[in-house]
């Protein structure tokens, strides 16, 4: 793999420069179930398609961000800044 | 034999070089390449075939093909066709017993027959099985390429550099010059490459010309690296133009792969280049219009051409090769016969795709010329000249011509069409489980003189059409590379700290520990070093502890999210011990919280922790927006536990801050001035006894270290601290835990506090507190003086039940101690358990808490 | 709180020692310089709120986290950067820095772009920031515990330059080379 992909910051770089931090999942709101906790903990939609990721530039400038990769591709859509909140998808 | 001086020769008659080539010395002059060199002076056997040692000589005389791979000056499978020619140079045989013009092991030639068919190894070979290693043992050595020197290291430099292109221009023939100077035009950044040392020093305006070197390969993002022999370029191009050109395609006959027996460019690169005089007789036969131009050069030359062969006005059904010595002596044309010492022939020239498909390019067959053509380049990615099969005329030679004799697809492998026909019968019916079964088109030449021979006959046997067999899959690298330029210079970082060399210099032993670089021990006994730490004063470098900044007004909130411990009720000036947990109530990380104001924490992780913890903070802050900023400042300190009862002394004696029992408390932190360096002292007992951490900034690592020693601190090292924390029963996350550990399991029930509203792992670990866990994390004190390893079995009732982490050998408890999952009926102190220490069983006994000094009174004092 | 355990400036004289001093002995100071003990301010927090001073130069590697390579005194400037409302950490300690005068030395040990300076990516598999000097050398800055093996990652390169520069296919250079097996 040697796809670029761009930092917000700092622009396209060779992907080996990033931390993947896998899809981006829903946290369960307080006392889950089992299921709904092992759901979040272990289980990925793992599309073949569109999906939206955790990304840091970990060689880079560190700041965390979202892509929006084409799985079969490695085309990148688009990339986002996070917009936090106290019970934002992790 | 050199012709006279021709013009455009590429030789410097004037500048005679000389080397050894298969024990001759062999004349040549600047400009040759190796190979011409030897050719010149009546050198035909330069190779033995893969599997049947036939000797091979000059054939595509272009770098393509296997037949002139020699060791040169100990490099194995050098192509000494291209290698241009140097003094000295020590030219060897490769794949021979004996000699390059006797082979004793030509015998498999000759034997041949039933016993070397395609696949006959798998299944001859495969029983007695013990006798496997000797029959791979023969078999390798019988069958194969160069051999590397293992022992010999490096034997030259390799360099790697990393070079940006606006357009890269990959061929240097006239589409690929073309285009390149139609680039220049418009701005700088253009690289043309190509892999004749001929174009070194080209005038192109404007565009820098790298020769003799080879792109490797096309990947993702525009990255092309280019093989230029002790340096390998890394290209990133904005706009790649690929110009390789087509490759001239042998013709499958009976003896086509004698000596003499050659492909047309290369009989015109020895003219027309090298000014040599190939043969006296010579026949073409060929399939298109650029093989009859060899026709010309050759009458020029003063070769008598007898015969051309046109296989788009004739089509023989049969047309043999017959020689004597492995050499060509006569073609045999559907029973008329012609004598030469030259055969040029030519299937037609295939695209050379290559790079092309491993950028993503389509390859389909195109009926019309005959060969395979790129189509739907991928973006950035463009096609100039030949390869995209402009100029390319219709082709269409028997796929393989009768008659007797051996009769070769591939020349790499040895495989012929008597092997492709057998796979065929035994079912391997597509072209990929084909080419694995019989190697074709996986040898040095990787395709290039095969792969359209190999479909042109398999579609024939199969009467499946070429563009339904399509295409195998093209791979990187496109050219040979030599593995030490992939690997470029060693470089592995390590992390030191900043006393690293005050330790070096005390004659420590240097270890790896993660990505550090530490001491294990300053001595041979590092019993001596855990009894000064307990009797009198001991000094340990731990500059390696992960250290954050967790500031702003949120940081008390951040954190009480992120550990499962409460840190708002602490003062400042006050240290807390921390457990970090992964939302599946695992155990991640542990180290130490010191509040140092209101807004401020310092958070220490383990040695190898800092950069995945750091990560895991922002992450989640990422995600939860508290107002805090998490800055990892583990380079920017340094740090030294300093232990033992003499310590608060030594510190004493080196600050004018009141470090006594009162006034410096056990878990409290201070910054004091120690020997004029601003230090943060925190008082905590990772190893038992009383102690200080001291941070204080890094550049003043060394001048510290080096007065604590001064003082009498001895240094003590990783494996005496790991015999100490032992003796309290301490835990080292990742040794004695592992991603299944979690609080309840590992003995540290009292930790979370499952009140709070959130934190990360709560969930996993409300559902943990709720359950019985099926082992525990234990200490145990062996009955013998025996030390199990790490990892050894703890056995119940004959069954493995569970593991030992750590075991070490105490003087201050008096017995071996150690660490171990236990399956939690067997957890109660005192429980006996059997562990298995090299193949016995030997009994120990569950022990709760700590071996020595079980209330801590020691660190507490 | 003082936050003076960060500071080597607060240190008394002759307590300090650079993470280079051993990697760069004997090295060519024509072609490699270090500056490591020179004075390195990281900031958090709106660096549109930073005001940059003589003597100092701002390089931001996002709009929230940036360095302030000074002149004057690492721990005063973070003070005053701390007044006008951002976080500052004095990074002097943090960071081993080197000059190196070749390019082509910097361009065998990272892929960055050396037209888009200044910047942060991996130098020789190691995060830096690199910058340009205003005379040109290139500047490269690492995590102080990195410095060493960085240190001697560009003294084999400026070695390399010399052994294999201008040698193209089939010249081999005659050198030995003691450190290319694998400590």
């Amino acid at each position: 793999m040697s796809f670029l992909l761009s930092c917000p910051f700092c622009g396209p770089r060779p992907v080996d420069e990033y931390a993947y931090f896998g899809e981006v999942t829903k946290r369960p709101g307080p006392s889950p179930t089992l299921r709904e906790l092992t759901d979040y903990v272990y289980f990925r939609d793992n599309v073949a398609g569109v999906q939206r990721e955790w990304w840091q530039h970990r060689s880079g400038c560190g700041e965390w961000f979202l892509a929006e990769r084409d799985t079969r591709t490695n085309e990148v859509l688009e990339v986002i800044l996070p917009e936090p909140g106290r019970n934002s998808p992790a | 034999m050199r012709l006279e001086p021709r013009s455009g020769e590429r030789i410097d008659r004037s500048k005679p070089v000389s080397f050894s080539f298969a024990g001759w010395k062999v004349a040549g002059f600047e400009g040759d390449t190796l190979g011409s060199a030897a050719f010149a002076a009546g050198k035909r056997v330069f190779s033995r075939s893969f599997k049947y040692h036939r000797p091979r000589g000059l054939l595509c005389c272009s770098g393509h093909c296997p037949n002139c791979l020699m060791t040169v000056d100990g490099v194995p499978n050098v192509r000494v066709c291209t290698e241009p020619i140097r003094e000295g140079a020590v030219v060897e045989g490769q794949n021979v017993r004996w000699s390059l013009d006797f082979d004793f092991m030509s015998v498999t030639d000759k034997v041949g027959g039933p016993f070397t068919p395609v696949g006959f190894y798998y299944r001859t070979f495969i029983r007695p099985r013990r006798l496997w290693p000797f029959y791979e043992k023969f078999l390798r050595s019988a069958a194969g390429l160069g051999e590397l020197d293992e022992h010999a290291g490096y034997s030259r430099r390799y360099d790697t550099e990393h070079r940006k292109a606006r357009v890269l221009v990959v061929g240097g023939g006239p589409a690929g010059r073309a285009a390149a100077l139609a680039a220049a035009a418009s701005g700088d950044g253009v690289v043309l490459v190509d892999e004749d040392a001929s174009l070194n020093g080209m005038q192109l305006d404007g565009v820098e010309v790298l020769a003799p070197a080879r792109a490797l390969g096309i990947w993702e993002g525009g990255l092309v690296p280019v093989d230029a022999g002790t340096v390998l370029y890394r290209f990133r191009a904005a706009r790649i133009i690929v110009a390789t050109g087509a490759i001239e395609q042998p013709l499958v006959f009976p003896g086509n792969d004698l000596i003499g027996v050659m492909l047309p460019g290369g009989v015109r690169r020895l003219v027309n280049d090298f000014s040599i005089k190939p043969g006296n007789r010579a026949i073409v036969v060929a399939a298109d219009d650029e093989g009859f131009e060899v026709a010309d050069d050759l009458s020029e030359a003063g070769v008598a051409v007898p015969r051309v062969i046109d296989l788009r006005e004739t089509r023989p059904r049969e047309l043999v090769a017959q020689g004597g010595k492995g050499r060509v002596r006569r073609l045999v044309v559907d029973g008329e016969s012609f004598d030469c010492d030259l055969l040029v022939a030519s299937g037609g020239r295939q695209p050379a795709y290559s790079l092309l498909a491993q950028a993503g390019a389509r390859i389909e067959f195109d009926s019309e010329l005959g060969v395979f053509v790129p189509t739907e380049l991928p973006s950035g990615v463009e096609a100039v000249g030949s390869v995209t099969g402009d100029g390319l005329g219709k082709v269409d030679p028997e796929p393989a011509y009768g008659g007797k004799g051996k009769c070769f697809v591939c020349v790499c492998e040895d495989v012929t069409t008597k092997d492709m026909k057998r796979a065929i019968a035994e079912g391997f019916d597509s072209i990929e489980l084909a080419k694995r079964y019989t190697t074709t088109t996986m040898g040095p030449c990787q395709g290039k003189l095969c792969h359209l021979p190999s479909i042109r006959l398999y579609s024939k046997e199969t009467r499946v059409y070429e563009a339904a067999i399509g295409t195998t899959t093209a791979r990187p690298p496109w050219a040979p590379v030599e593995l030490g330029l992939l690997a470029g210079r060693e470089l592995t970082p390590a992390r030191r700290t900043s006393m690293h060399w005050s330790h070096a210099e005390a004659g420590a032993t240097i270890q790896w520990a993660g990505p550090w670089k530490r001491p294990y021990a300053y001595g041979e006994k590092p019993e001596d070093e855990v009894r000064a730490v307990h009797e009198s004063l001991g000094v340990i470098d731990v500059s390696t502890l992960g250290k954050l900044f967790v500031e702003g007004p949120e940081a008390v909130a951040l954190l009480e999210r992120l550990y499962p411990n409460r840190f708002g009720d602490m003062k400042s000036g006050r240290i807390r011990y921390g457990v970090l947990t992964s939302d599946a109530g695992r155990i991640m990380d542990d180290g130490t919280i010191a509040r140092l104001a209101d807004d401020l924490y310092y958070v220490t992780t383990t040695s190898t922790g800092a950069d995945a913890v750091t990560a895991w903070f922002e992450w989640w802050n990422a995600v939860w927006g508290y107002e805090a900023e998490i800055v990892n400042v583990t380079g920017a300190i340094a740090a030294v536990n300093l232990a033992g009862p003499q310590s608060r002394d030594a510190l004493q004696r080196l600050t004018e801050a009141d470090v006594s029992a009162e006034a410096f408390k056990y878990l409290d932190a201070q910054e004091i001035d120690v020997a004029g360096v601003p230090t943060l002292a925190l008082r905590i007992g990772f190893v038992g006894e009383l102690g200080y951490e001291l941070h204080f900034p890094s550049p003043a690592g060394e001048y510290l270290w080096g007065q604590l020693v001064a003082e009498g601190a001895r240094p003590f090292g990783l494996e005496p601290q790991r015999i100490l924390r032992l003796e309290k029963g301490h835990v080292i996350v990742g040794q004695d835990t592992d991603s299944e550990s979690n609080l309840y399991s590992a003995g540290m029930s009292w930790l979370p506090k499952l009140d709070k509203d959130d934190f990360v792992g709560k969930y996993a670990l409300e559902h943990f507190a709720e359950r019985e866990e099926k082992e525990r994390l234990v200490g145990f004190t062996m009955e013998e003086d025996v030390l199990p390893a790490e990892g050894a079995q703890i056995v119940v009732e004959g069954f493995p039940a569970g593991r030992v982490t750590s075991a070490r050998r105490s003087e201050a408890v008096g017995s071996v101690i150690g660490l171990a999952w236990v399956p939690t009926d067997r957890a109660k102190n005192g429980t006996r358990v059997e562990i298995r220490v090299d193949r016995l069983l030997r009994g120990a006994r569950v022990t709760h808490g700590a071996f020595f000094d079980s209330a801590g009174q020691r660190m507490r004092s | 709180m003082s936050r003076a355990f960060l500071s080597p400036s607060r240190c008394d004289a002759g307590t300090l020692t650079s993470p280079l001093r051993r990697a760069l002995e004997g090295a060519n100071s024509a072609a490699v310089r270090d500056l490591s003990l020179e004075g390195v301010v990281e900031i958090r927090g709106d660096s549109d709120l930073v005001e940059v001073a003589e003597g100092e130069d701002l390089v931001r590697l996002s709009p929230q986290r940036g360095y302030i390579f000074t002149d004057g005194d690492p721990a005063d400037v973070a003070e005053r950067l701390r007044a006008g409302g951002v976080l500052a950490y004095d990074a002097t300690g943090a960071l081993a820095g080197m000059a190196i005068e070749s390019e082509q030395v910097v361009r065998r040990l990272t892929d960055l772009d050396l037209d888009e300076l200044p910047t942060s990516g991996p130098f020789a598999h190691v995060t830096a920031i690199v910058r340009r000097a205003d005379d040109g050398w290139v500047e490269v800055y690492v995590q102080q515990e990195y410095g060493h093996y960085v240190a001697e990652a560009v003294v084999d390169a400026l070695t390399g330059l010399d052994t294999s520069r201008g040698l193209t296919r089939g010249q081999t250079p005659d050198v030995s080379d003691p450190d290319g097996s694998p400590a």
